[in-house]
């Protein structure tokens, strides 16, 4: 509530009356036909010509183009030799990438949710045991554990949620949302390398806050293999 | 066949209606000046002796036949202006602009079903809308249009307005009692709740100024304000001003304390039942509410027929056509001849090669025409003082109309309990304190005036 009583009322009829003045919207629709905006396709639909013949010639430039991929074609080639489907393969590929995915609204697979391989669950348990299986010290298993691996390896993860009794998606979002714990081996994805060539002090820092983790990790308990600490390209990454 | 049938089938159908019409309005019009002729002297002489009914018959004859253009007018503004204030068009089809929508409607009710629900009560169930028709049209008897323009000038205007204003309430419960349902029961109750509740602060709010004025009658109340537009009651009694719109706009269940019209929510409550011309009547009742909330309003607080300005000089107008005699006659057929081709002149030079001389006859015909309705108004303006109240009067009513679509188009609903505590816990108080404090202003200063 404002402090002078009755000042919203005013504020809402002069809004009104602003709008009595504005040009309209309206489109006087049978008279007034407008242009289709600009990214209008209408329905799709296959078009025959005065023979009575289908008019595609099965280009697959139209599949290629469909961003959502609801162009399926499948027939015979131009020639009437080959049969034909979805066109060449490689070009399908691109359209499965991360940003054609989020592009089209498609969900992006992740590999927290995927089917993942088993690894070798003993680091992971001694890291746990060394933190008593306290959920509270999420943080510092999670750490400790990348540490271990290089990365946080799907296996490790459920290990932790079921070992500590903590959800496995609290874990997860707590694993997700610190940017220096990751859930594939560093140079495992290109994008990431990209990434870190275009933003060289990122790439730094999270270097020099791996070593430090390692040395901390190393200094105060000790019992962490420092050989496998950051070992790049561990055998156990998720299957994707 | 005969030739009669043969020649009757070859008319068309305007030609049948013409054919049949012209003799019977021709025997009609010599039916009635013969009846003028003989009956003329001794029917005035009558009507002469007996003014104040035929000045009653009138005033309800005029007052029930303004009503319904009004209605459709306010009707039509509402469509039109709301529509614009949501950045649509509105109506567009039907006559100018679509001001003939409102008619469309009205005939559009007129043809509907007049439906009555088993185990209603018929009698009261088609009494109801007559009831609240009426009670809205007959306040209109009081109301003083302007100098000389009013039905009846009574003493007790403003009680007799608010006695009938009442009635209105009756009209609504006995369509939610006869319609044999709960739901328009319900609406008939809770409209009946929220009208007499503001019709205690309206009623309040108005005594202080009648203390003021030291009148009921609406026409002195007019009277009392003429002058610069301070001399309106509005600068005298600005909060009484606020609380009568208010109660007011509740009184004539516009938005926001339209709850029991409530078009978006519910089914119009106490009128659920009705259809057709019973419905009309309904719908109509409100309009016209409106028009006579914003003209009781005009009337008491802004200086009724009033201007708002006086000329700083005496302007006068002594016209004398009669004095003319026959050259009156040459006057009327070379006036509009010279006008017109006065103007088609400047248009038929300026237009150059596109403008043909029809065109430039018909623009000037046109203009010319404009320019005497202006020069005619103008005059009746400032010769007749009913015609300027008149022109004031309506003027104002009608901005006041604007102001109430306006809030329509504006304000959201509120709900029942707010609209209780409001009427309740501020408006009386408000207007309580109002009453007094005015009381004592006027004591004090009669006090003051004598000593």
């Amino acid at each position: 509530m404002s402090l002078i009583p009755g000042l919203g009322i005013a504020k809402g009829m002069a809004l009104t009356l602003r709008r009595f003045f504005e040009p309209k919207v309206t489109v006087m629709y049978p008279e007034d036909r407008r242009d289709p905006p600009h990214k209008f396709r209408g329905r799709l639909q296959l078009l025959y010509d005065e023979w009575g013949t289908l008019k595609c010639e099965t280009c697959f430039q139209c599949a290629q183009a469909c961003p959502i991929e609801c162009i399926d074609m499948g027939g015979m080639d131009t020639r009437g030799r080959f049969h034909v489907h979805w066109g060449a393969p490689e070009t399908y590929g691109e359209r499965r990438e991360e940003s054609a995915l989020r592009r089209s609204g498609r969900t992006v697979p992740d590999p927290a949710y995927l089917p993942f391989a088993a690894i070798d669950v003993t680091r992971v348990d001694a890291i746990l045991e060394e933190y008593d299986h306290d959920p509270a010290h999420m943080l510092q298993i999670l750490e400790a554990t990348q540490v271990a691996y290089g990365y946080l390896p799907v296996a490790s993860l459920k290990r932790i949620s079921q070992r500590t009794g903590a959800w496995y998606a609290m874990i997860y979002g707590t694993a997700s949302y610190y940017g220096h714990l990751r859930f594939e081996p560093a140079e495992a994805s290109d994008q990431a390398a990209a990434v870190a060539a275009h933003r060289p002090p990122e790439a730094d820092y999270l270097a020099a806050f791996d070593a430090a983790l390692a040395g901390a990790v190393k200094r105060g308990r000790g019992r962490t293999n420092p050989g496998t600490a950051g070992t790049p390209g561990d055998p156990t990454r998720p299957d994707r | 066949m005969t030739v009669v049938n043969r020649s009757w089938n070859r008319l068309s159908l305007p030609g049948k209606i013409i054919f049949t019409a012209l003799p019977v309005m021709i025997v009609l019009a010599f039916a009635t000046v013969l009846g003028i002729i003989l009956l003329g002297g001794p029917v005035l002489d009558l009507l002469s002796h007996n003014l104040p009914v035929v000045r009653f018959v009138v005033a309800v004859t005029i007052v029930l036949l303004m009503t319904v253009p009004t209605a459709f007018l306010i009707i039509y503004m509402e469509m039109k202006i709301i529509a614009l204030m949501n950045l649509r068009i509105g109506p567009d089809r039907v006559g100018p602009a679509g001001s003939l929508l409102s008619v469309v409607h009205g005939l559009k009710v007129l043809m509907k079903e007049d439906f009555t629900p088993t185990g209603a009560d018929p009698i009261v169930f088609t009494w109801a809308p007559v009831v609240t028709y009426l009670a809205s049209v007959m306040t209109l008897l009081v109301i003083p249009f302007a100098p000389g323009i009013f039905g009846q000038d009574l003493n007790l205007g403003l009680l007799y307005f608010f006695a009938i204003g009442g009635l209105s309430v009756v009209g609504l419960l006995m369509a939610g009692w006869s319609s044999y349902n709960k739901y328009s029961l319900l609406g008939g109750l809770r409209s009946a709740a929220q009208v007499v509740s503001y019709e205690i602060p309206l009623t309040l709010s108005v005594v202080g100024l009648i203390l003021l004025a030291g009148t009921m009658s609406l026409n002195q109340i007019a009277q009392q304000q003429s002058g610069w537009f301070t001399d309106w009651f509005v600068f005298r009694q600005p909060l009484g001003f606020l609380i009568f719109f208010i109660a007011a706009t509740a009184e004539a269940n516009r938005t926001p304390f339209d709850l029991t019209e409530a078009d978006s929510e519910i089914v119009a409550g106490f009128a659920t039942e009705y259809s057709g011309m019973r419905f009309g009547f309904f719908f109509f009742a409100e309009y016209v509410n409106v028009f006579i909330i914003s003209a009781l309003t005009v009337t008491l607080f802004l200086g009724a027929w009033n201007a708002p300005f006086q000329w700083p000089w005496q302007v006068t107008v002594n016209l004398d056509p009669g004095a003319l005699g026959i050259e009156l006659l040459i006057l009327f057929a070379v006036v509009p001849l010279i006008l017109t081709l006065a103007f088609a002149a400047p248009i038929w030079m300026l237009g150059g090669a596109r403008v043909k001389g029809w065109m430039a006859l018909l623009g000037g015909f046109i203009l010319a025409n404009l320019a005497l309705g202006a020069i005619v108004v103008g005059i009746a303006y400032i010769g007749f003082e009913w015609v300027s109240g008149l022109l004031w009067f309506l003027g104002k009513t009608y901005v006041l109309v604007f102001t109430f679509v306006w809030m329509r188009g504006t304000l959201p609903r509120v709900r029942i309990d707010q609209l209780m505590d409001f009427a309740w816990k501020w408006l009386l108080p408000a207007s309580l304190l109002n009453l007094f404090v005015t009381a004592a202003a006027i004591v004090v200063f009669e006090s003051v005036k004598a000593s």
